[in-house]
This record gives structure tokens, C-alpha cells and sequence, in this order.
């Protein structure tokens, strides 16, 4: 330091000398005005602000011989920007410091805060613009949409360790100064540059990206329609992976171009759980692998055939061999990959329509046939002037309280099952919610199953002791069994003679034959969907004897089946009971037990002469039950009714709506 | 010009109107152009200085202006005499100078000066000082250089050099480096030049 | 920009344009050209009527000055000293006729504020709307004894004007024996330029030094203190051994009896107070009054010329302006810059009176150098605002002073570079 004050020293003497000589009398020199504005020109008139014209800014920051300066501290920094490229981009006519709002003087007095304030630029810009006729700022829209998106994500949250900053902003990720319009250069650049972009962050993401199929992709042979980080993360509605958000958005994402994998994923019961809005059961990411996703040739890979079972058993712990050959994506519409499934649900669909279509037409027709009746002043009609005091006993207790259970059961299964299996639909997932969540429906849903099936298995006791008891008399084809017989052929035979006009309507036992129907459909139904049900019930006990590929075909018969009995309960049972003119609106007898003697004698009238022959007519008869008794059963058989109807209308819903 | 006249239209309404609304109170005080023009005994009329010691300070950048008034006041800046005028004002009435100084042009006078040495400084100048001082010193964010009083430059590098001003960020590395480039002529040399602009 | 807000931003670009508006509203609304006569063309006189068509050159402005040329009493010690000539001190009108000044060599002798009109000694007169009046100082002969005009301008120079004295108190200071004694009779308060006699003494000591290094120098002063009085002896004591037996020069203040009350002329001895000083070269400051015009248009009250401080129009007669050491605009020195800044004001007063507008609030500057020897220069600044209900001048509190006490060589040399610099602003602002 002193040999410098010396040297100045020294120097100075030299140049006062020669000024001493030189400097003369100024008062009598000329003087010169330079051209050039007034130095308050170089502030705005109306804000008193400094105007920094940005080639001022480039003085420094656009010079290619000094791409970098040391800061204060002495640590290295880069300061190079490239003008040509802020000139070709969005923001090529904007002002250095409309961005760099706290640059206020040039040469800067301390160390600059990089301070950019992009958000509210935007939206006053927007909201300055939306209605301009030449939509140059159309773009905009979508921006600050982004901006929203942005603001609720996760990069916009105070950072853990440092709150006085966010996780990541605007131009952690957008180099601004290189924003290019849509379809221009900069931006097919910025699809490839994505990865790098986030890894700057995401060290390790970006590792593992780079093993992937999707980063090899990319990042190797520059092939920008693979995927990139944002494809499934998104660009700006991140959020931690850890979130159900993410997860969904993720899965989602997949889907954009995996459209077939995700179309499976949807029909399987991990898929089913998921369109839910639930994050429980295995997502894409949890077989295949998140960044570091690759194909099943891979030995590294995640769903490689070495190490898919330890795939499955991070969520099935006690996964088998057999979980193996579960097909995660089976198409049961691809006869050449998966013919079992194909088969499965042809037959299924056969028996569906099949039994629906006759049964539909039998319920048109009889429908036309008693309106018809009506017309002609014909047919059953009850004297509401004199209503019957007399009562057959058609049902004791017991089977009045099981068939009320099973009803319910019935309906409770079939609602929180179809949510499964219309799970694309709002109302699938508002019931879940309603019903508190994927698990607690699973728990309900298995709850009513083992009722329904106790039920089930009650009444065939039940039923079996009372034909023991009665073993020295009963017939097994006699009037009071529920045995089919040829009677019921010929009955579905004059029936429909009937409902053409070409007949009269037939005389019936205690039973008809579509009340024998309904009693014995359960009986295949409860074999289905419940053997069904309890190969899901506990996948990783019944994969220690069957192979994964039965849990493809129960999740497919059981909703199939289950599928049937719901339509077939609401529509064709209700009508037969509940809805043909005769009857409309409501039969009470399964909750009262009790019939009224002409209406007995109407729908049943062999098994009235045949007890009026036998003198056990008395035997049968009842007192017209309470009126507690009966609004008592009105209301209940109004509740289920509605709600059936209800249930009905969401499953034809979940049809019609369901994606093809 | 048509700018130019439709600005200061613009300006004088604005102040017209302000003075319709506000009390006279609050514009009490002595004007900015008063406050100046008691400047003009030793920065010349305007200040457009003839003495070849004091600074010429008319079309100054009027921010370098309220920051060099605030050190002086501050007795953060080496002084003479500016010191003690500099504590007689507010920061409102600094400003109100500033402005005016802006609103003046600079007029220069010749100075007697070494050329060949006034080209060596040129070429420190464009190396080492341009960035900053932008344009062979006009006036700007950093100072007015480009045909100032030469002794006023060399008081005021001898103040830097001697630890008696602080430096502005950076600048005493840019000075050191033109000393590594010319030694003991890098001063001179750059002082001639700016003192032989016009 | 965070400092400079709108609000000031505004001021000041309103100042331009209330300045564009005095440009073009007098001769419309008025229909007929306003008329300033400024008698005086010193720094007062001059700088007024520059100012005022500097700032409205619709105003006719009309200078009526006795001497071709301006010679400056600032720095005139210095040719004392030798340090540089009386030509080097005067600077012709020119610069102001470029302005549109009007300048006129003639003697003002009378005003009449009725007709606002101004008579010369040459028969003319000159009507005005405003008149300026800038007379400078007059001496009062009367107070010394065998002191009087004559004897000034032949053998014991005042040399309190620059002029013609000055080269001739140079001239005995040369002819002076080497061992020779010289005495300066400083005035009483209140009299122009405060440190001057005591930067005089210094630069005929500063001549002496080198040229007649035993030579004395006495300085009578009816003062018990004066301007910069620490800071000059300071300078003395370094540079001319004050304060030893060999000192070169030798103050008597009041108390030592540095009142003087008569002069023999033929011998160069004064009679003191209380003793006899005889010397080779004696220089008498007498004590000083308004100029003869001041007195002839009867604007002074006692000895000094009785002001509004907004405006400096005389509180005696209405439109007519009284600047610099005429004026009594305590507490402002006597001084070039002072007359300087208050002509200032003056001009922007007078214009806003012919608009009808209120004269806006007053500021004053004073900044005074005074040379104590070689590399050796000091100052006073003082920043000045108005007590309008005092009509009182008064000094923005902490600010202003002079040099501090005990500086750097290279600041006391700076100062010496400064004075310089500062000359030529003043005369420039004045006259170019």
C-alpha cells in the first residue's frame, strides 16, 4: 500500500507541474455546450424514476469477454446474459428493470438483490389485455392459470429449512430471459432441457431418471416426445409426491400416453380404488417403478420377472409364487392375450342378456296385458269402498325378518360394490366419500357379505328343518313346495298366452313360477359372488391354492353377477311384486305376512279351492293386520323400494357412462 | 421537441394543480431554483463551474448529487467547505437541487491538456472505467468525468488513493488494475483525458 | 429511485415551467415592458440585473455604473502581496450587455420614488418599475482626525476599494526599507469584508517574508475580536512567527488601545488610544457607511440602508431595492457573495412582484476564502434562511463556520486552490 501512495505521489507531482503550465484563465475560454438531452430526461416524468435503458444493463452483463464478475465477498459469479435471445423471446420488448425491479441505480451501489417479481406482472398485463380484439395476450391465460396452479403448489410453500424463501420460483425453472412463443425453438429445447431443469433440485430424481427408458430417451437420443419430468409431475401443479394429489396426478399422467396400460389399470381393483380418488392400492409408479421406470426386459427392472414378487409383496407381504400370474392389466376384450377373461365375460354378458331380455319382455308384456284388462274393465280390481277385514297368512315371521335383511344386505352390497365398479362416476366417488372413505366401504361391503351370506345360509336351515318336521307329509312337488315343476312350465306358457290375448290368465298355486325364480336366483347368485367374493375376500390365502390369474376372473364374475342381481332385483322383481297395475303402488304381505283373502284368491287360486276342498281354509286366515302393523310395512317397503330404484338408477348411470 | 413541449406541458399542469390543492404550507420554503442558484458563486451560474478546483455540477445525475450532499452532511466524504454548507439542508431540499442541476445543461470549457498522454488515458478509460462511467465519463449513475476540472479530479483521486474517500464497489480494483497496466501515468493519463473532452 | 419522490420531482419541474410562465405573461397581461434600473455595477448591481434577464428577459434592465470596468476588492490583497496584478482583478461589462443589460457609464445622484426616476450626473434620467441600488460602502471621513479623501489617495491609502490605492499601497510596500514597520488601522464594525484587513496583513507579511523578512506589521484594531480569529493566527503563528518575540506581526485589539483617533500625515504617526504608532507604510480602513447615493436618495437609517429581508425593496421608499454592503442585512457579512446571493433573491423578487405573485421564501449563501500565506487559505460558509416575523436573516442552525482548526496541510492548500477557483465563479456569475 505505501509503495502505491508513492508511486501516486510522485505522479501527481508530474501532471501539477505540467497543469501549472497548461491551465489558463477559463473565465475568458469559450465555453461548449454539448448536444444531447437534459440528464432529467433520463427519469420518468411522472414517477420520478431513473430510466435504465437496457443496453445500459448490457454494458456489463452483455459482454462476452466478461462473462463473469467476482462479488463482494470475492466468490465468483456469473453475470453474462444473452441479448439476442432475451430480443427472440416473449420478453424481448420488456425493460431489464420491469423485472429486475430493485436495480434502481447503474453502476449498482451494493450488490444487487435478484429480486423478480414475475406474478404480478402477468396478471396486471392480463387483466390490462384480455379484452384487447387482436389477442395478442391470449397467451397470457394460460399463464396466469399456471401462476394459480403455481401459488397451491408445493414449490410455493416457505422452504423447510429457510421460510424467507419458497421451495422453487417462476425463474428457478424458467430461464426468463429465453421464454419462447409457442412452437418456437426455445420451447422444444425446454421439453429436453426439462429434466436437467428440475435436476438441479432433484439430484437424485435426475439419477435415477437417467437409468430409465424414459431418460435414455431424452436425455441420450434427444427425443422430446418421451417423457419428461413435468409430463408426469406436471409444470406447475406440483406437489409433493408424498401428497394423494400428486399421486393421482401422476397416475393420470401416465395414462396420456400409456392410454391402453391405464385403460386396464382402471378395470382392475387397483385401478377401480384409485379412479376413486384413493392412493391405497398400488399405482403405476409402485410396480413399475417411478423415475427409474423401465421395460420388463430389463433384469433391473421393477416389474423385470425376478423381481416382480417382491413388487407385490410390498404392499402383499405374504405374497406366493402364484401372485406371479396375475395379470395386472388383463383385457378381458383381448381373446388372443387373455381368452379365460374373454370367455369369462362372454358368458357373463350372455347370461345377463339373457336373463334380462326375457324377463323385461315378460314384464312389457304383462304390463300390456293387465292395462289392457284395465281398459276393458277386467282384471283384479280391488273394492277400496269395502276393503278385505279377512287375511291369508301367507309368511310367518322368520321369513318376513330374513327376507328384510337380505334386502338390505343386498342393497348395501350392491352399493358399495358398484362404486368399485363405476368408479369413474362423480357419484361413486361422493358415496364413498359419504361412506367414509375406500376402506371403510370395504369393511361395509364385506360386513353385509357375511350377513347376506349367514342369511342365506340361516334360511336353508331353516327351510331344511321345516321339511324334516313335516318329512312324513311333505310333498316335494306338492302346492306349498318351491320346487319347480311342469305346472310352471305350462303356467310361463299360458302366460304368455295371456299377455297375446290368446288365453285366459292362468290359475296359480301357492307359488308362481316367477316367484319360484326369485327364490332360487339367489341360490346361483350366492354361489357366484360369493365364492367369488371370497377368493377377494383374502387374495393372499387364496393364492396358497389357486393361481393369481382366478382373482382377474372373480373380479370380473363377481361384478358381472352382482351386476345381474342388481338390475334384475330393481327392475324385474319389483314389478312383478310392487308394480303391475294390480299390485302398483306397493305389496306390504313380505312385511306384514299377510295377504288379503281376494287378492289370495286372484293370484292363487288353486291352492284357495284347494284348501277351501281340504277345510283348512280357516286354518290360514287372519285378521286384517293393524293399521300400526300395515303403515308400519308401507313405510318400510316404500324406503326399499325407493332405494332400489335409487340403487338402479346409479348402476344404469355407471353403464352409460362407462368408458369405452 | 414536440415530446419535449408536450412533457413540460404536462409537468406544469401537474404543478398547477398541486398548487391549487395544497395549503401553502406545505410548499413553504425556498424554492429548489432559489436554493440553487445560491450554489453559483463557486459552481458558476447554473453550475456550470468555471473555477478549474470546483466541480462542475450542472446536468449532474441528480441521485450521485443527494448521495454526495448526504456524505458531506454526513462528514462521510473528505471536504473543505462542503461540509459545513451541506448540514444547512434537509433531504427534500437536496432533492429540490438536484432536480435542478438535472434540469441544466453542462457547459464545458477547454482545458489545456498533454494529447498524447490524454490517449493513453483513453485507452485505460475504454479497458478498466467505461462500464461504469459510461460514454468517456458523460454524466451519469457514476459521477460526471468527461470535461471536469482536471484538479478537481486529481483532488478527488488523491482522496480515494489516500483512504479518505470510500470506494465505490468495485472501482478500486478497476483503478488498480490501470495502474498494473501504466503505473505511475495511469492517473494523469486518465485525467487528461477526461479534462480533454468537450 | 427510492430518494427522489414525485412530490420534489414536481417542484422542481414546476420551477422550470413557473419560469416559462414569467416568460410569457408580463408583456401579455400588462401590454408594456417592464423598466429595472440598477445603479451600481458591482457584484450586487451586476448580479441582479444579469439574474433578472436571466430569468425574464422581457424586462428592459438598465446598469448605471461610474467606472468602465469592474476591479475586484476580493483577492485584492493579493496584489499586495505581489502574488498578482490589479489587472488581473478587472473585467469589463461585455458579459452583462450580452445578457441585454443595457450598461451605462454615468453617476446616479438622485432618485425620485414618486416619478420612479433615477437622475444621473450627466443629466439623464432614467424611469423605472423597479429600481436597484447597489451603492457599495462611503467612509466616514470625520471619525479620524487629519485623515481625509486626499490624504487616502496620496499618501496613507485605504486601498479599501480596489483601485488605484491598491496599486499604490503595493508601491510603498515596495519602496518600504527592509526592517520597515507597517500599520493597519482596521475599522469598527460593521464594515465590508470582515476578515480583510487581517487577510491584508497577512499577504504584506506574506511579501515581507520573502522579500523584507524584518519587517513589522501592526494592526490597530478598536475590535476586542475579529473574522476567523483562530484560524488566522493559527496560520500566523505557523508562518510568520506570531506569538514569539519575532513575530511579524503584532495585533492591538481595543483592550491595548488599537483605537486610533488622529493621524499626522507628514510624520505616519497615529495617536492611538493610548500610545503613538509611527510607520513606514500605513494603511487606514476608516470606518465605513453607505454609499453617497444611498444617502442622496434617502434610503438610510443612520449609517446603513434599512430592508425587507424577502425582497432587500428599502423599507424607506417603495420599488426600490437596496443590495449588498449598503444594505443593513445583518447577519449576513458585508461581502461579495453575500451581495452575490441577496441580488438573487432580489431578481426573483422583483419578477414575482411584476407577475403579482408573492416573492417566494428567501435562502442566502455566504462562502468567503481568505489566503493566510502560502498553501495556507481557510474559509467561512454560512447558509442563510429568513425569520419573517424578525425580518431577520438568520443562520440554518448547525451548519456554516470556518475551516477547522488544525487541518491537514493538504486541506489548508486545497483552500488556497479553492479561493482561486471561487474568484472566478463569483465574477463569472456576476458578470459573464
Amino acid at each position: 500500500m505505501p509503495r502505491r501512495i508513492a508511486s501516486t505521489t510522485r505522479a501527481a507531482c508530474f501532471w501539477v507541474v505540467l497543469l501549472s503550465l497548461f491551465i489558463m484563465p477559463a473565465v475568458y475560454a469559450k465555453s461548449v455546450e454539448p448536444a444531447g438531452e437534459l440528464m432529467i430526461h433520463n427519469f420518468d416524468p411522472e414517477t420520478g424514476k431513473r430510466i435504465i435503458p437496457n443496453e445500459r444493463c448490457l454494458t456489463c452483463h452483455g459482454d462476452e469477454k466478461e462473462k463473469s464478475d467476482v462479488r463482494d465477498d470475492g466468490s465468483p459469479v456469473k453475470i453474462f446474459v444473452h441479448s439476442e435471445q432475451i430480443e427472440a423471446s416473449v420478453h424481448g420488448e420488456q425493460s431489464c428493470t420491469s423485472c429486475h425491479v430493485t436495480i434502481d441505480r447503474v453502476p449498482h451501489r451494493e450488490a444487487p438483490k435478484v429480486v423478480v417479481g414475475c406474478i404480478e406482472c402477468h396478471k396486471e398485463t392480463w387483466d390490462q389485455h384480455k379484452d384487447d380484439p387482436d389477442g395478442k395476450h391470449e397467451r397470457l391465460k394460460v399463464v396466469n392459470e399456471q401462476i394459480d396452479n403455481f401459488m397451491d403448489s408445493v414449490h410455493a410453500q416457505p422452504n423447510k429449512l429457510d421460510q424467507s424463501r419458497t421451495n422453487a420460483t417462476c425463474y428457478d425453472c424458467h430461464e426468463a430471459h429465453n421464454v419462447g412463443e409457442l412452437g418456437s425453438i426455445q420451447r422444444a429445447e425446454k421439453r429436453l432441457k426439462n429434466p436437467e431443469v428440475c435436476g438441479r433440485c432433484h439430484e437424485k430424481e435426475l439419477e435415477e431418471y437417467r437409468t430409465s427408458d424414459h431418460g435414455k430417451a431424452v436425455l441420450e437420443k434427444g427425443d422430446s416426445e418421451s417423457a419428461i419430468c413435468s409430463d408426469c409431475h406436471t409444470t406447475h401443479e406440483i406437489a409433493s409426491p408424498e401428497t394423494d394429489k400428486a399421486k393421482l396426478a401422476i397416475t393420470k399422467n401416465c395414462g396420456d400416453c400409456h392410454e391402453d396400460a391405464q385403460r386396464t389399470y382402471f378395470d382392475s381393483y387397483h385401478g377401480q380404488v384409485h379412479r376413486l380418488g384413493y392412493t391405497n392400492t398400488a399405482k403405476c409408479h409402485d410396480c413399475h417403478g417411478g423415475h427409474e421406470v423401465k421395460s420388463a426386459d430389463d433384469p433391473t427392472s421393477e416389474i423385470h420377472a425376478n423381481n416382480r414378487l417382491e413388487n407385490c409383496r410390498n404392499c402383499h407381504t405374504e405374497a406366493n409364487d402364484n401372485f406371479l400370474s396375475f395379470w395386472p392389466h388383463s383385457d378381458a376384450d383381448d381373446r388372443e392375450n387373455y381368452p379365460t377373461m374373454w370367455f369369462a365375460k362372454r358368458f357373463m354378458q350372455a347370461l345377463i342378456f339373457g336373463v334380462m331380455a326375457f324377463f323385461w319382455v315378460h314384464v312389457l308384456l304383462w304390463l300390456y296385458r293387465e292395462v289392457m284388462d284395465r281398459f276393458q274393465g277386467k282384471g283384479f280390481i280391488e273394492d277400496l269402498n269395502h276393503p278385505d277385514v279377512v287375511y291369508f297368512r301367507r309368511f310367518p315371521a322368520v321369513w318376513r325378518w330374513i327376507h328384510g335383511l337380505f334386502a338390505i344386505s343386498t342393497m348395501t352390497l350392491i352399493l358399495t360394490g358398484t362404486t368399485l365398479l363405476f368408479s369413474h362416476t362423480d357419484w361413486a366417488k361422493t358415496v364413498v366419500i359419504f361412506l367414509g372413505g375406500v376402506e371403510m366401504e370395504g369393511i361395509i361391503h364385506r360386513t353385509a357379505a357375511v350377513i347376506w351370506l349367514g342369511i342365506f345360509l340361516s334360511h336353508l336351515v331353516i327351510a331344511i328343518c321345516n321339511i324334516w318336521c313335516k318329512r312324513d307329509k311333505f310333498e316335494w312337488f306338492g302346492s306349498t313346495s318351491m320346487l319347480p315343476n311342469m305346472k310352471d312350465l305350462r303356467d310361463l306358457r299360458d302366460m304368455f298366452k295371456w299377455f297375446l290375448g290368446r288365453g285366459e290368465r292362468p290359475q296359480f298355486s301357492h307359488w308362481t313360477y316367477w316367484q319360484k325364480f326369485d327364490y332360487w336366483a339367489p341360490f346361483w347368485g350366492a354361489a357366484v359372488i360369493g365364492s367369488s367374493g371370497i377368493l377377494l375376500f383374502m387374495p393372499e390365502k387364496t393364492a396358497l391354492v389357486l393361481p393369481g390369474w382366478m382373482f382377474n376372473i372373480a373380479t370380473l364374475i363377481h361384478a358381472e353377477e352382482a351386476l345381474l342381481a342388481a338390475i334384475f332385483l330393481n327392475s324385474v322383481h319389483f314389478f312383478n311384486v310392487h308394480f303391475r297395475p294390480e299390485r302398483f303402488p306397493m305389496s306390504t304381505t313380505i312385511f306384514t305376512g299377510a295377504i288379503p283373502i281376494e287378492e289370495f284368491k286372484h293370484d292363487h287360486r288353486l291352492e284357495y279351492e284347494r284348501l277351501v276342498a281340504a277345510g283348512e281354509l280357516e286354518d290360514h286366515l287372519v285378521k286384517r293386520p293393524s293399521r300400526r302393523a300395515d303403515l308400519a310395512a308401507s313405510f318400510i317397503t316404500s324406503v326399499l323400494i325407493m332405494a332400489g330404484l335409487a340403487l338402479l338408477t346409479l348402476v344404469l348411470i355407471g353403464l352409460m357412462t362407462t368408458p369405452s | 421537441m414536440q415530446r419535449d413541449d408536450t412533457m413540460k406541458k404536462k409537468v406544469r399542469n401537474l404543478f398547477l394543480a398541486v398548487l391549487a390543492l395544497l395549503p401553502a404550507s406545505v410548499l413553504a420554503g425556498p424554492s429548489g431554483e432559489a436554493l440553487s442558484f445560491t450554489c453559483a458563486g463557486c459552481h458558476g451560474t447554473d453550475g456550470s463551474s468555471v473555477g478549474p478546483s470546483m466541480p462542475a455540477i450542472a446536468g449532474m445525475d441528480p441521485e450521485v448529487f443527494v448521495d454526495a450532499m448526504k456524505a458531506y452532511r454526513n462528514d462521510q466524504r473528505n471536504a473543505t467547505i462542503m461540509n459545513r454548507i451541506a448540514k444547512a439542508y434537509s433531504d427534500e431540499q437536496f432533492k429540490e437541487m438536484a432536480w435542478f442541476f438535472a434540469s441544466q445543461k453542462l457547459h464545458l470549457f477547454p482545458q489545456a491538456h498533454d494529447v498524447a498522454l490524454a490517449e493513453r488515458g483513453f485507452k485505460l478509460h475504454e479497458k478498466h472505467c467505461e462500464k461504469c462511467h459510461e460514454n468517456g465519463g458523460r454524466p451519469g449513475d457514476a459521477g460526471t468525468l468527461a470535461g471536469q476540472w482536471m484538479p478537481y479530479l486529481e483532488y478527488t483521486m488523491d482522496d480515494f488513493l489516500n483512504g479518505k474517500r470510500k470506494w465505490p464497489r468495485k472501482m478500486q480494483r478497476k483503478v488498480d488494475a490501470a495502474i498494473a497496466d501504466e503505473g505511475q501515468d495511469a492517473l494523469p493519463a486518465l485525467i487528461h483525458y477526461y479534462g480533454s473532452q468537450q | 429511485m427510492t430518494d427522489i419522490n414525485r412530490r420534489t420531482f414536481i417542484r422542481a419541474a414546476g420551477g422550470v415551467a413557473a419560469l416559462g410562465a414569467t416568460l410569457g405573461f408580463p408583456s401579455l397581461a400588462l401590454g408594456a415592458t417592464r423598466r429595472v434600473v440598477v445603479i451600481g455595477g458591482g457584484v450586487g448591481g451586476a448580479t441582479a440585473a444579469k439574474y433578472i434577464r436571466k430569468l425574464d428577459a422581457s424586462i428592459a434592465v438598465t446598469l448605471i455604473e461610474t467606472k468602465p470596468s469592474y476591479t475586484s476588492c476580493f483577492m485584492s490583497n493579493e496584489v499586495l502581496s505581489g502574488e498578482r496584478t490589479l489587472e488581473s482583478l478587472t473585467f469589463g461589462y461585455d458579459g452583462l450587455r450580452r445578457y441585454g443589460v443595457e450598461v451605462i457609464r454615468d453617476t446616479a445622484v438622485g432618485i425620485d420614488p414618486e416619478k420612479k426616476s433615477v437622475k444621473t450626473a450627466g443629466g439623464h434620467s432614467f424611469d423605472y418599475d423597479a429600481c436597484v441600488v447597489s451603492p457599495g460602502i462611503g467612509f466616514k471621513w470625520e471619525t479620524i482626525e487629519g485623515y481625509d479623501e486626499e490624504v487616502a489617495a496620496e499618501t496613507v491609502p485605504h486601498a479599501w476599494n480596489a483601485g488605484p490605492q491598491t496599486t499604490l499601497l503595493r508601491r510603498q510596500l515596495e519602496a518600504m526599507p527592509e526592517g520597515g514597520h507597517v500599520i493597519i488601522a482596521a475599522p469598527p464594525n460593521p464594515f465590508k469584508c470582515p476578515p480583510g484587513p487581517y487577510e491584508r496583513a497577512s499577504q504584506i507579511a506574506m511579501y515581507c517574508k520573502h522579500h523584507k523578512p524584518r519587517a513589522k506589521i501592526t494592526i490597530l484594531d478598536p475590535k476586542d475580536a475579529f473574522s476567523k480569529q483562530g484560524l488566522y493566527i493559527e496560520g500566523w503563528t505557523k508562518l510568520y512567527g506570531y506569538g514569539t518575540d519575532n513575530s511579524m506581526i503584532e495585533w492591538v485589539g481595543a483592550a491595548g488601545g488599537g483605537t486610533i483617533e488622529e493621524l499626522d500625515p507628514t510624520t505616519l504617526t497615529i495617536q492611538a488610544e493610548i500610545e503613538e504608532f509611527q510607520g513606514d507604510v500605513v494603511n487606514i480602513i476608516p470606518p465605513q457607511k453607505a454609499g453617497p447615493i444611498a444617502f442622496a436618495a434617502d434610503l438610510v437609517d443612520g449609517d446603513w440602508c434599512p430592508v425587507d429581508k424577502r425582497t432587500f425593496e428599502s423599507q424607506r421608499h417603495k420599488d426600490i431595492y437596496v443590495l449588498g454592503d449598503a444594505s443593513s442585512a445583518a447577519k449576513m457579512p458585508k461581502s461579495a457573495y453575500a451581495a452575490n446571493s441577496q441580488a438573487k433573491v432580489c431578481a426573483a423578487a422583483i419578477i414575482a412582484r411584476f407577475n403579482g405573485l408573492e416573492p417566494g421564501d428567501p435562502t442566502f449563501v455566504n462562502t468567503c476564502y481568505s489566503v493566510v500565506g502560502e498553501d495556507f487559505g481557510i474559509s467561512v460558509a454560512a447558509v442563510y434562511g429568513l425569520n419573517s416575523h424578525t425580518n431577520t436573516i438568520q443562520p440554518i442552525p448547525n451548519s456554516g463556520g470556518v475551516s477547522p482548526a488544525n487541518a491537514s496541510p493538504e486541506i489548508r492548500k486545497r483552500e488556497v486552490s479553492y479561493a482561486h477557483s471561487w474568484f472566478k465563479n463569483v465574477i463569472n456569475d456576476m458578470l459573464e
